[in-house]
């Protein structure tokens, strides 16, 4: 226990003194704050703490429509582009000297000469990484769940599944950052590395996603892509096997990489809040924002976004994760420093 | 218990590469003793400690430490090693080094607190222990890297080239320490190339060249074996006694003879030699080597035999 916690302690320490941390906490409590700061009147929305006003009506304070427009805002907009992309990339530049740094000739061997195993050593340090995401994602959890409460007169503890599921999709990257830290022992290119193969697998899950548009939901509209004269073209529902066939063999290929996107957007389907839970939940963003209504649409987005179940996605990225880790764990558990 | 705190009867290292770093090292380090391991730069010195602390897996090992098998991990925690070129984490004081190090050796925070208090003093830094590693210069980092190898009150302590980058006043600083170290009881196992610096604290020594120990023993032993007497005489030595003294191997200038003699037991009959000659004796000198003509005389033989082998 004392090893782990002087560990996870250093980390603490690390982070503290690291200035990209500070940036990024702080670029958080803006984000947050801007958060905070969106309101609801009785003729609509509002922004700044009240200083810059909106007429839209079906935003007015109370309806069901302003709790849901409030929650997307978080889930959609938020967790999609601060937390799942921008504080990732900020995350993966501060921490992606860990592992090289840790393994510095002279710094190394006093971690290794103590009564300590390899694989508990790499696993502590893992952590530590990993506290970098969920220190700044529970500040901005915090920010978050106070804003729901003063806006929306609701207790959101749903909020704070972003800490761990936040924690979990870098982790899916940092991973990759940690086993080229102990190959290469180079923080560039444990960052080079890294962020190559969150490209690529952004790339998979684009493709995939994509596809799945073409293949269902636009078919399940009475719709088609016109590849060659662009556009789209009225089809019957039933024509799209060809394009089902090739999405299942893409969804099959991607099923072995890390689902860093998806698990960031599943976040969705655990922020509900309950007392406010209206008939509009589940809605897509953009719809709720023009005020339409498209019941079948809704359906069919609903069915987009739960197409793949939690369990898949967690499990295969957990799966992914853990050879990754394992192969890591190898590589620093043989060789010799 | 065995006598030895570090007893190696085999330890052998080849790199993937194919490079033999140490080849069948067979070592004896007696408890509470500052043993001394010296040997030119690629010699494996480094790579043997790193073997013992597991930090380097051996190829093969049959050994001890503290009386277990070395790899066994528990014993690690009576151990305490200063790494050549020590790097700390920059955004780490000199204090928080050695309680990371302490925490990392199982040590509690209470019975951290006052024991870093006391190293910090004893080796002079504890006026710099709240500033960051980074304003440090290399020996006052290599000042805290002892503390932080201490803390837990290790029996035995391995310790890399501890004063290199060292001023002169942190060397004496480290020599007290490490002798203070041996009066505790404690065994110090000392890498170094400062031959002058190691034959001032150490009581045993191994010469490593080439990943072998081409010697090993106290440094009374090994200075001994090649002991000399000189006699100094005026006047001209009788041939019946010259021919005595050559089928002895005695080397003779004009003035001097050479007998190599391990005790002054050993060198009397020649003194009654020369007393029945009625030769004038005019200064008997008792010459040892020191360990540095020691040094070199061993790397030389083994240069020699390394060249002339088939």
């Amino acid at each position: 226990m004392t090893q782990a916690f002087t560990i996870l302690f250093d980390s603490l320490r690390m982070l503290r003194a690291s200035k990209m941390f500070w940036i990024s906490l702080w670029i958080s409590a803006l984000v947050a704050l801007s958060y905070a700061s969106i309101g609801f009147t009785e003729t609509g929305l509002s922004l700044g703490f009240g200083i810059i006003d909106f007429h839209l009506p079906f935003l007015r304070s109370g309806s069901a429509e302003a709790a849901d427009f409030y929650r997307l805002l978080f889930t959609d907009v938020i967790v999609r582009f601060w937390l799942g992309w921008f504080a990732l990339v900020l995350a993966l530049i501060s921490t992606c000297s860990i592992f090289p740094q840790f393994l510095q000739a002279g710094a190394i061997e006093i971690a290794l000469s103590k009564p300590l195993s390899r694989t508990r050593l790499f696993l502590l340090k893992y952590l530590g990484g990993l506290s970098f995401v969920a220190a700044q994602t529970l500040l901005f959890c915090v920010v978050a769940f106070v804003a729901v409460r003063f806006r929306l007169d609701v207790w959101a503890w749903p909020i704070f599944w972003a800490v761990p599921i936040i924690t979990f999709s870098f982790s899916l990257v940092f991973c990759v950052s940690a086993l080229m830290g102990i190959c290469t022992r180079s923080t560039v290119f444990s960052l080079l590395g890294s962020l190559l193969f969150w490209a690529l697998t952004l790339v998979g899950q684009w493709t995939e996603d994509a596809l799945y548009k073409m293949a269902y939901v636009l078919p399940g509209m009475g719709l088609q892509m016109d590849f060659l004269a662009g556009g789209m073209n009225e089809v019957d529902p039933s024509k799209s096997a060809d394009l089902q066939r090739t999405y299942q063999k893409v969804n099959t290929l991607v099923a072995i990489l890390p689902k860093t996107r998806e698990c960031t957007l599943m976040l969705k389907r655990f922020i509900v809040f309950d007392q406010t839970h209206s008939a509009h939940s589940g809605r897509d963003f953009n719809l709720l924002l023009r005020g339409e209504s498209d019941s079948e649409m809704e359906k069919l987005m609903q069915q987009y976004e739960h197409r793949h179940s939690i369990a898949y996605l967690v499990g295969s990225s957990l799966v992914f994760e853990l050879i990754i880790l394992g192969i890591a764990i190898r590589i620093f558990h043989r060789r010799d420093y | 218990m065995s006598d030895s705190a570090v007893d190696i009867s085999s330890l052998h290292k080849r790199y993937s590469n194919g490079t033999i770093a140490l080849h069948d090292v067979q070592l004896s380090v007696p408890h509470g003793s500052v043993f001394g391991l010296i040997g030119p730069n690629g010699a494996g010195k480094s790579t043997l400690i790193k073997s013992l602390l597991t930090i380097i897996r051996p190829t093969s090992c049959k050994g001890k430490l503290l009386g277990h098998p070395i790899g066994h991990q528990a014993t690690l925690a009576q151990v305490g090693y200063l790494p050549e070129q020590a790097q700390f984490a920059s955004y780490l004081t000199g204090r928080q080094v050695i309680e990371y190090a302490a925490g990392l050796a199982h040590q509690s925070t209470s019975q951290c607190r006052l024991r870093c208090q006391t190293l910090l003093e004893q080796v002079g830094m504890s006026s710099h222990a709240n500033r960051r590693i980074s304003t440090y210069s290399k020996g006052m980092k290599q000042r805290i890297g002892l503390a932080q190898a201490l803390i837990h009150n290790p029996q035995v302590v391995f310790l890399d080239e501890p004063t290199d980058g060292v001023d002169p006043e942190g060397r004496m600083v480290i020599k007290q320490m490490i002798s203070s170290l041996r009066n505790e009881g404690r065994t110090v196992f000392v890498n170094s190339h400062l031959l002058s610096e190691v034959e001032q604290v150490a009581d045993h020594v191994a010469i490593l060249s080439q990943g072998h120990v081409v010697a090993q023993g106290s440094i009374a032993e090994l200075t001994r074996k090649d002991a000399r007497y000189e006699i100094s005489f005026v006047g001209k030595l009788p041939a019946s006694l010259m021919n005595w003294c050559l089928e002895r191997h005695m080397e003779i200038t004009h003035d001097r003879i050479t007998c190599r003699a391990e005790s002054a037991a050993m060198v009397q009959p020649l003194i009654d030699q020369l007393r029945a000659s009625l030769v004038i004796i005019r200064e008997i000198k008792e010459q040892h080597f020191s360990l540095e003509q020691l040094y070199l005389q061993v790397l030389e033989s083994t240069r020699k035999n390394v060249s002339t082998a088939p």
